[in-house]
């Protein structure tokens, strides 16, 4: 009797014991992955705030922690001006880039909902840019626009319209840059878009028609609102990768001309590895981050109450 | 009646057969404002540079230079840039893949404790884009000696958020009882996750491999801050740098320039008309979350 309860409470300990590997297996699979992002993003973050203390010159071995020295070059000193004007321009940008990929994707995935072979083979070369190497395509148009011999200002010349400098004039730089994101983006926001109209059960055009409703009046009171969730997905990550912009400025501008396209990770990048000063980009690293996911965060609440879901 | 009514319908028809030609002309418009890059970058690969600075551009070469291409490879060294990016693209996929599966095999079907709020981690890495936390991470790869070697270039990029995100959503479909019956039958983790899950969701793998495959084999950023020489620059550098070559002379060599630029989009052009439909799904998912 006891003998069988020893036995009892061996057995149990012993399925204690193999849950508890079991579970220590489980743990382990997920650890490389938990262990590398420890190691490359959160580390990484802290790192910045504490490199924004010092006076680090990535020329040198030895820096100092010199308290918010870094912080007041931001807010009060000569960074502020150079602060304002990156973000002026990388939210400029982004709010083109948005407008492209929502209103131009939806326009032409108004235009290319039809089911042929043909459309399909058109849609796919809308959509392909987007794989291209930014850094490639932006060589590619920089040849389009090229002010002497590119072909868009011959186009112009043909129209009796004024060549323009494109990328060498400070008035034209961040639109050229666009022309090229325009390219890339516009497909992509027809694709998810003709993605999510075919989620739209028929029932509801077939209805306003018996209503009266012409093709607009169904597009604007049923296809639009039905798409908000789409279009809330698009904005949030359209928003997020073009305040990362960096590629196209790199190699079409250089930043320039007289800083017209100096947006937020360019300038970063200059400061550290141009100037060398490693202290001050981590204070704007630091700062981009939060405004980043303060204005994700903010976008996500204030459209959130706009979206309709088809419930 | 009848007649009107035949009327009326024959009228409706050609009202649509009109609109049906006006779609497809405008969407043909379109399309060949998206298509003209790509065509002019070929052209222009093909023309002599008299041809390249007419006054009046040609549409179609006058001769077919194709020496443009030969001499292009002259000025960088293609070869080593397409090893370098097969190499880091290769290296960087094959961990993502692993990582990804355990992750996703961990946060989906295990059962440790804080499973869930560990998450929160995976969720938080995808917020904190590398644009961000260059620079420590520079300094970081700096102390290890890792500028321009592939471990610079692999390492900071092996694991990817995004991937474990699409995996583990996909993993959480697949029943329980699969998982049982597995067990029963003496197999471990590891052949449940790349005899059972895997398999089951080979689209959801197919998809987040092949974006991103794409997106390292054009990736950028973060090469251009680990390589400082032509040693393991990759092809998404090349170009930009090949075009640097000509020095204060790119105009006149537009050509060659343009045949780098063919050179290194067409591995991805072919990519894409192949696989497209994997890239296809992959968005409708992700725009349904």
């Amino acid at each position: 009797m006891s003998e069988n309860a020893a036995g009892k409470r061996g057995a149990r300990a012993r399925a204690a014991r193999y849950r508890s590997r079991e579970r220590a297996k489980d743990f382990l699979c997920v650890a490389p992955a938990l262990a590398f992002f420890l190691a490359f993003v959160y580390y990484p973050v802290v790192e910045l705030f504490r490199i924004g203390f010092t006076n680090w010159n990535l020329i040198k071995d030895k820096y100092d922690y010199v308290g918010f020295k870094n912080w007041k070059w931001l807010f009060q000193g000569s960074g502020c001006e150079k602060l304002l004007a990156s973000l002026r321009i990388t939210f400029t940008y982004t709010f083109w880039e948005i407008l492209i990929t929502l209103a131009g994707g939806i326009l032409l995935a108004a235009l290319f909902n039809r089911e042929s072979r043909a459309f399909s083979a058109m849609r796919s070369v809308l959509f392909m840019p987007r794989y291209i190497a930014i850094s490639t395509s932006a060589i590619v148009f920089m040849w389009i626009l090229n002010d002497q011999y590119g072909i868009l200002n011959y186009v112009l010349k043909l129209f009796g319209a004024a060549p323009l400098a494109w990328l060498n004039s400070e008035k034209t730089a961040l639109a050229s840059v666009l022309v090229l994101t325009g390219w890339r983006v516009v497909g992509y926001g027809m694709m998810i878009y003709l993605s999510a109209m075919k989620g739209i059960s028929p029932e509801y055009y077939e209805a306003a028609k018996i209503d009266g409703a012409g093709p607009f009046q169904r597009f604007r009171y049923i296809t639009l609102p039905l798409l908000s969730p789409t279009t809330l997905f698009l904005f949030v990550t359209t928003f997020i990768a073009s305040m990362k912009v960096f590629q196209s400025v790199d190699v079409m501008t250089g930043g320039g001309p007289y800083q017209s396209t100096n947006v937020t990770v360019f300038w970063i990048y200059e400061l550290a590895f141009v100037d060398f000063r490693v202290d001050r980009a981590a204070v704007v690293s630091c700062l981009f981050f939060v405004i980043l996911l303060a204005s994700t965060a903010a976008t996500m609440r204030i459209s959130s109450k706009n979206v309709h879901y088809e419930s | 009646m009848s007649e009107a009514n035949q009327g009326a319908n024959a009228r409706a028809r050609r009202a649509r057969a009109v609109g049906a030609l006006l779609q497809y002309a405008a969407a043909a418009a379109v399309t060949l404002v998206a298509v003209f890059p790509i065509y002019w970058m070929i052209i222009s690969s093909l023309k002599s540079s008299e041809e390249l600075l007419r006054p009046v551009p040609t549409l179609w070469p006058a001769a077919f230079n194709w020496r443009n291409y030969p001499d292009a490879l002259k000025m960088a060294p293609f070869g080593r840039y397409f090893l370098n990016t097969i190499v880091m693209t290769g290296g960087i996929l094959s961990l993502q893949l692993l990582a990804g599966c355990f992750a996703a095999y961990g946060f989906a079907k295990g059962s440790f404790r804080g499973r869930d709020s560990l998450f929160v981690l995976v969720l938080g890495a995808l917020m904190i884009p590398i644009q961000i936390t260059f620079v420590p991470i520079y300094c970081m790869v700096a102390k290890l000696h890792w500028i321009n070697t592939f471990a610079g270039l692999i390492v900071p990029q092996a694991v990817s958020a995004y991937m474990i995100f699409m995996l583990r959503q996909s993993f959480k479909a697949v029943d329980d009882s699969f998982l049982e019956a597995a067990r029963l039958e003496g197999m471990g983790r590891v052949g449940i996750i790349f005899k059972i899950l895997a398999p089951m969701c080979k689209p959801t793998l197919m998809t987040v491999g092949i974006i991103s495959f794409i997106d390292h084999w054009n990736a950028y950023f973060w090469p251009k801050m680990v390589t400082t020489t032509p040693l393991r620059r990759t092809i998404a550098q090349g170009v930009y740098e090949l075009k640097r070559s000509y020095a204060g002379l790119e105009t006149m060599n537009q050509n060659q320039i343009m045949a780098g630029a063919v050179m290194a989009v067409l591995p991805i052009i072919i990519l894409f008309a192949l696989l497209q439909k994997y890239l296809l799904s992959g968005f409708s998912k992700a725009a349904s979350k």
